[in-house]
């Protein structure tokens, strides 16, 4: 059931929130002057028992997270916003960023209370020009507010590289050197940017957490399913007629999401296909459109909730083609550190291809779920996953399409395919060009 | 170093028990099990784990684990791929994946045959391919430098490279370009690389993407020797392998010695090996003869002329040498002029002692110091390149690196290492004196290094001192002035002494040095051509063995056979040599047992050593106007480097170092032109400046050979525009 009731956006439609005077009329930072009012131990234990789950994909408790971060620490304590939102299909943060800063920055102070840090760092993003900019006036009006507190926010602009939303690529790439991920262990809360304990937490957790003390854990826990508390911002993208981003109530199912919520699939399409969690999620089938959008339900259908970024896909959509946009995003994206991820990307384009020319034979297709399987699990990081996982899926559940293409000697779509509002090719994620080979 | 706490760890059913916190890959070594690995290398620093490789099931834990980034903790159950088909199919995938893109052109490669992308497919690869398309191409070779080529095809990415450049001699100049299947290894801003220890990558990289240049098709493994010697480039004498192919040498290879150079090298003594083969070696004797001028001749007539003009001089014999001398030809030599001839005046580069004896430590343990205090104004890797490693290494787990003294930080800790590296040090004198006032003899992991400027000196005055007992004698007129070796040969005060002599004879490898001023030239060898003992500036004696053989007899031959002449007995075998050095300086050791990798052993039985009379160092100028001037011989510099023409980029700029604040006060800024003048004669040399935090203040740091002319102290003003456009 949908909820009125809303979170992370409470009050942004009623009221202008990006200004301090706006915010405040709306009971923007009172619940930081309680927080320090808390023994920051307390906060900890509110967030615990709300279980607040990070919101950036991988669902970890924010609390238990936080508790992570030693109470004596022998170096500084850092916290760090994860504001380098490219998951493809994903724009939560930016609509977070852009109408609700100062409760991003309220949850950055109260969340560095909590676990006694003086310095936080939030890394957003080198695209998010506005939402830099917006962000960059409301600290100001914080900060000349007096309401930091002794507490340093820095504002860093990514680069463009998905690779530095991963955490450990964020702190070396904050760190000034090439974004790549580091080997866990040691993880970030014992030894993370600058080698000190670093908490790093997604924008949309860090902005839910002032609600979280407003209302209570108690209250917060009871919105949505137990394992998945609260509201998530979604954005719905695809082929609907209203796309957007929807503060819902966790356990919303899908059908809700994109008939009741997004109008349905236009042109009098059927939906094909869902992809629940952002690109790097296995695809769900138009069967499973009643699923929730919990947790443990999308596990339970073989897929995960992600960055909380739903595609609906019409039947025009060729799956050999998505699954190739897919590979080559994350070919292009792969920062080329670990071996599996680096060649297996470039290796899963290359048959895809081939599937979609309509040169391959059957054995590619076990070839192209064989270099799946051997990039997933084996990579230093999820990035290779992320491209292994949903590719694999495609295949697993529209083989009969991929087969066609095959035994056809090409597209059955015969180029009425059409990808349009799905995923962006390549070329337009690259503000340089892609490097060229050489001719051998 | 507490001991720390054991733990049992399971690999493979079999049970291990290791120090809590030892590497995986380590802790099934000691269980006597591969875990294959390309990125890991310990002396990299911290593991990264980007190669996948070393993949392993551990219980408890759904994912395979790169082996190499965990360590060893109590009941800790570990499956390799020879136990676990999850990791042997992870293992395979890992290569399958390496091979996509490698080009297999192991034929025609030259790390085929040593290397271990090839052992670890054949080990634990697929035997066939999958990957039907066209493999990725790229622009290659690429000479990172005019001494490493760089393959981009074969490179696997481990980042062996640069972390090596990073983190170990911090040069930060190699680095990845692009990303995933298009990151390539490059140079900072595609600027040649360039610096002390670029070689080292080429022995790091495990496949044949980085390769020296002087090695590229010139040998296959099963056709090569290496032969264990130690580098004679410096006073550090780290242990490496000569390659050797059909009798020359190839290449130079690290051959890790822990406690000297933990397997790491300087280019200046991994690719200098080509001046063996110098275009302008001298093979036979050659003789100065009236009208005709020189002409080559034989052996006999040679040993005949060197015996006449030996006799001629009536004990009036001076002789110059060299410091790269082994033990075995100096005490050779010194038997024949000191017992043969009377004659006792030898004439060193620089002054030796045996003052530091009290504060002997291995240079490893430079690297566990808490304190490094570095004095002297030459910079270290300039003068002995490894040990700067080691300043580093300390640098980086958190120890002190001071230019000058600080009395407080020295007595604040518990292990501080002295170091004095450039001129004032007398032989060691000056920072033993330094030590002992410090209070720091017999302190556990407390001592002090002076960094001479000859690979042997020390070896060279034991010989000496063994072959008499006699007193120096008053120099008088010269009657013969025997130059040994090419360091000699080029010196200028030898030069200048050869002036007042009535004859000269030379032992010189090349012809360049040699020419016009001797009566008589005898052919001299290098290092890599030489049986023998150095001892290096820790007081290590070393063993070099004989890599190459020399186009003319060794010096020891024919110093056999003249000593003979003169009633001396001279065994013309460096063991049988040895042995009589060795029962007056090395406490009767044999030559076998100096081991291939020599311990520190110190001097048991130390003779009362002989002060030599160094070559006078030109006065310190410590006060009056302008900048004191340093005036240093570059690591990259000497007979052997001028004939590598690969060597040649390596060489000094026209630059004048000094610290900012000195250029601040004279408003020079850093890469202005400069003129330095001499205050006592005038004499103006235009340079570059650069300012540098290692100069001190009040110092002007040239190297020698852009500083001809210049002494004592020099003014330093800004070029003028005319100055500064003119050549």
């Amino acid at each position: 059931m949908p909820i009125d009731e809303q979170i992370v956006l409470a009050g942004a439609d009623e009221h202008d929130l990006t200004k301090l005077a706006g915010y405040r009329e709306a009971g923007g930072y009172a619940q930081l002057e309680k927080a320090r009012a808390m023994e920051p131990q307390q906060v900890i234990q509110e967030l615990l028992d709300s279980n607040l789950r990070g919101r950036g994909g991988a669902f970890f408790a924010a609390g238990r997270k936080a508790s992570f971060i030693p109470r004596e620490p022998a170096r500084p304590v850092y916290l760090t916003v994860n504001a380098d939102e490219s998951e493809p299909g994903t724009f939560k943060d930016r609509e977070i960023m852009l109408r609700v800063p100062h409760r991003l920055i309220e949850g950055c102070l109260v969340v560095a209370h909590a676990i006694s840090s003086k310095h936080v760092f939030i890394y957003i993003r080198g695209e998010y020009l506005t939402e830099f900019e917006i962000l960059r006036e409301a600290l100001q009006e914080a900060r000349r507010a007096d309401l930091l507190g002794g507490v340093t926010i820095v504002l860093h602009r990514g680069a463009g590289a998905y690779i530095c939303g991963e955490e450990t690529g964020l702190l070396e790439s904050l760190e000034g050197k090439r974004g790549q991920p580091r080997s866990k262990p040691p993880f970030p809360a014992i030894s993370g940017l600058y080698a000190s304990p670093t908490l790093i937490n997604n924008v949309e957790t860090i902005a839910t957490v002032p609600k979280v003390l407003e209302i209570g854990a108690a209250e917060y826990a009871k919105i949505g399913p137990p394992d998945s508390t609260g509201t998530r911002v979604f954005s719905l993208s695809g082929n609907v007629v209203r796309g957007g981003n929807y503060e819902l109530e966790n356990g919303t199912t899908l059908r809700e999401l994109i008939y009741d919520v997004g109008g349905g699939i236009p042109d009098g399409r059927e939906l094909k296909a869902i992809i629940p969690g952002g690109s790097s999620t296995p695809v769900l089938t138009a069967a499973d459109v009643d699923t929730p959008l919990d947790y443990d339900a999308l596990a339970k259908a073989g897929t995960m909730f992600g960055s909380g970024a739903i595609i609906a896909i019409d039947d025009r959509c060729c799956m050999v083609q998505l699954g190739l946009r897919v590979a080559q995003f994350y070919m292009h994206e792969s920062c080329g550190k670990c071996t599996p991820c680096r060649v297996g990307t470039r290796w899963m384009v290359q048959i895809l291809h081939k599937i979609e020319d309509g040169s391959a034979a059957q054995a590619d297709l076990g070839l192209l779920l064989d270099v799946c399987d051997r990039i997933l699990g084996k990579c230093l990081c999820p990035l290779g996953d992320a491209a292994a996982m949903p590719v694999a899926s495609y295949v697993n559940k529209f083989r009969d399409e991929f087969r066609a293409h095959i035994e056809h000697g090409g597209c059955p779509f015969g180029g009425e395919s059409s990808l349009d509002h799905v995923f962006a090719p390549v070329d337009q994620h690259a503000l340089t060009p892609v490097p060229q080979e050489v001719p051998a | 170093m507490s001991a720390g706490e054991t733990v049992r760890v399971t690999i493979d059913d079999t049970d291990v028990h290791v120090r809590k916190g030892t590497g995986l890959v380590e802790t099934a070594l000691a269980a006597g099990i591969e875990i294959p690995v390309f990125c890991y290398e310990p002396r990299l620093g911290a593991p990264i784990g980007a190669c996948r490789m070393c993949l392993v099931e551990i219980e408890g834990m759904p994912k395979l684990q790169a082996g190499c980034t965990l360590t060893a903790q109590d009941g800790m159950v570990v499956r390799t791929a020879r136990t676990s088909a999850k990791a042997a199919e992870g293992q395979d995938a890992t290569l399958e994946f390496i091979l996509v893109n490698h080009p297999l052109d192991c034929p025609v490669c030259d790390k085929g045959g040593e290397c271990p992308l090839q052992d670890l497919t054949f080990r634990y690869g697929p035997g066939n391919t999958r990957m039907s398309f066209e493999k990725l191409t790229l622009e290659k070779p690429i000479p990172i430098s005019p001494t490493i080529s760089l393959d981009r095809e074969r490179c696997i990415l481990c980042y062996r490279c640069t972390r090596f450049s990073e983190t170990v001699s911090e040069d930060g100049q190699l680095v990845a370009r692009n990303r995933g299947a298009m990151s390539v290894i490059t140079t900072f801003e595609d600027e040649p690389y360039r610096g002390a220890f670029t070689g080292n990558v080429t022995e790091l990289c495990p496949v044949g993407a980085l390769l020296p240049t002087q090695y590229r098709f010139q040998a296959r493994p099963w056709e090569i020797v290496n032969t264990p010697t130690v580098c004679g480039m410096c006073p550090v004498g780290c242990n490496v392998h000569a390659t050797v192919r059909e009798g020359r040498v190839k290449r130079i290879l690290s051959r890790n010695h822990p406690e000297v150079d933990e397997g790491w090298l300087c280019d200046k003594g991994r690719f200098a090996f080509t001046h063996l083969r110098a275009a302008d070696r001298i093979v036979d004797p050659i003789k100065r003869v009236r009208r005709r001028g020189f002409e080559p001749v034989g052996w006999d007539e040679a040993l005949d002329e060197a015996e006449r003009l030996l006799r001629a001089a009536h004990g009036r014999v001076v002789v110059a040498l060299s410091g790269s001398e082994t033990v075995e030809q100096a005490y050779a030599l010194a038997k024949l002029l000191r017992r043969g001839l009377g004659s006792h005046q030898a004439m060193l580069p620089e002054e030796v002692t045996d003052a530091l004896d009290a504060y002997r430590l291995p240079l490893s343990a430079i690297g566990d110091a808490q304190v490094v205090v570095v004095l002297g104004d030459v910079p270290v890797h300039e003068r002995a390149p490894v040990v700067d490693l080691w300043i580093r290494a300390a640098r980086r787990k958190g120890a002190k690196v001071l230019s000058r003294l600080d009395r407080k930080a020295v007595r604040e800790a518990e292990r501080v290492v002295l170091i004095w590296s450039g001129p004032g040090g007398r032989g060691g004198a000056s920072v033993a004196e330094l030590a002992e006032q410090l209070g720091l003899a017999g302190k556990a992991g407390c001592g002090a290094f002076h960094l001479p400027a000859t690979p042997n000196g020390r070896g060279i005055s034991d010989a000496w001192a063994a072959a008499s007992d006699e007193e120096e004698a008053e120099a008088g007129s010269i009657g013969l002035l025997l130059v040994s070796g090419d360091e000699a040969a080029e010196n200028p005060d030898v030069r200048a002494l050869a002036e007042r002599a009535e004859s000269v004879v030379v032992v010189s490898m090349f012809h360049g040095l040699a020419a016009g001023w001797a009566n008589l030239v005898l052919p001299g060898t290098s290092y890599l051509e030489r049986d023998g003992t150095y001892v290096n500036l820790e007081g290590r004696l070393q063993r070099l063995r004989r890599a190459a053989t020399p186009p003319a007899p060794e010096e020891l031959e024919w110093l056999s056979r003249l000593a003979a002449r003169f009633g001396v007995e001279v065994a013309p075998y460096a063991s049988a040599v040895f042995e009589e050095v060795s029962a007056r300086c090395y406490g009767g050791l044999t030559f076998g047992e100096v081991g291939e990798r020599a311990p520190l052993r110190g001097y048991p039985a130390a003779p009362e050593q002989v002060e030599r009379a160094p070559v006078p160092e030109p006065a310190e100028a410590t006060t009056g106007e302008g900048l004191r001037l340093v005036a240093y011989k570059p690591l990259f510099s000497g007979p052997a480097v001028e004939r590598v023409p690969e060597l040649q980029f390596q060489r000094p700029q026209r630059e004048l170092e000094l610290a900012p604040a000195d250029a601040k006060g004279l408003g020079i800024r850093n890469g202005d032109a400069v003129v330095a003048a001499a205050a006592q004669n005038g004499t103006s040399v235009r340079l570059r400046a650069r300012l540098s935090n290692d100069v001190r203040p009040g110092v002007a740091r040239v190297a020698e050979e852009h500083a001809a002319g210049l002494r004592g102290r020099v003014i330093v003003t800004p070029a003028t525009p005319a100055e500064a456009t003119a050549q």
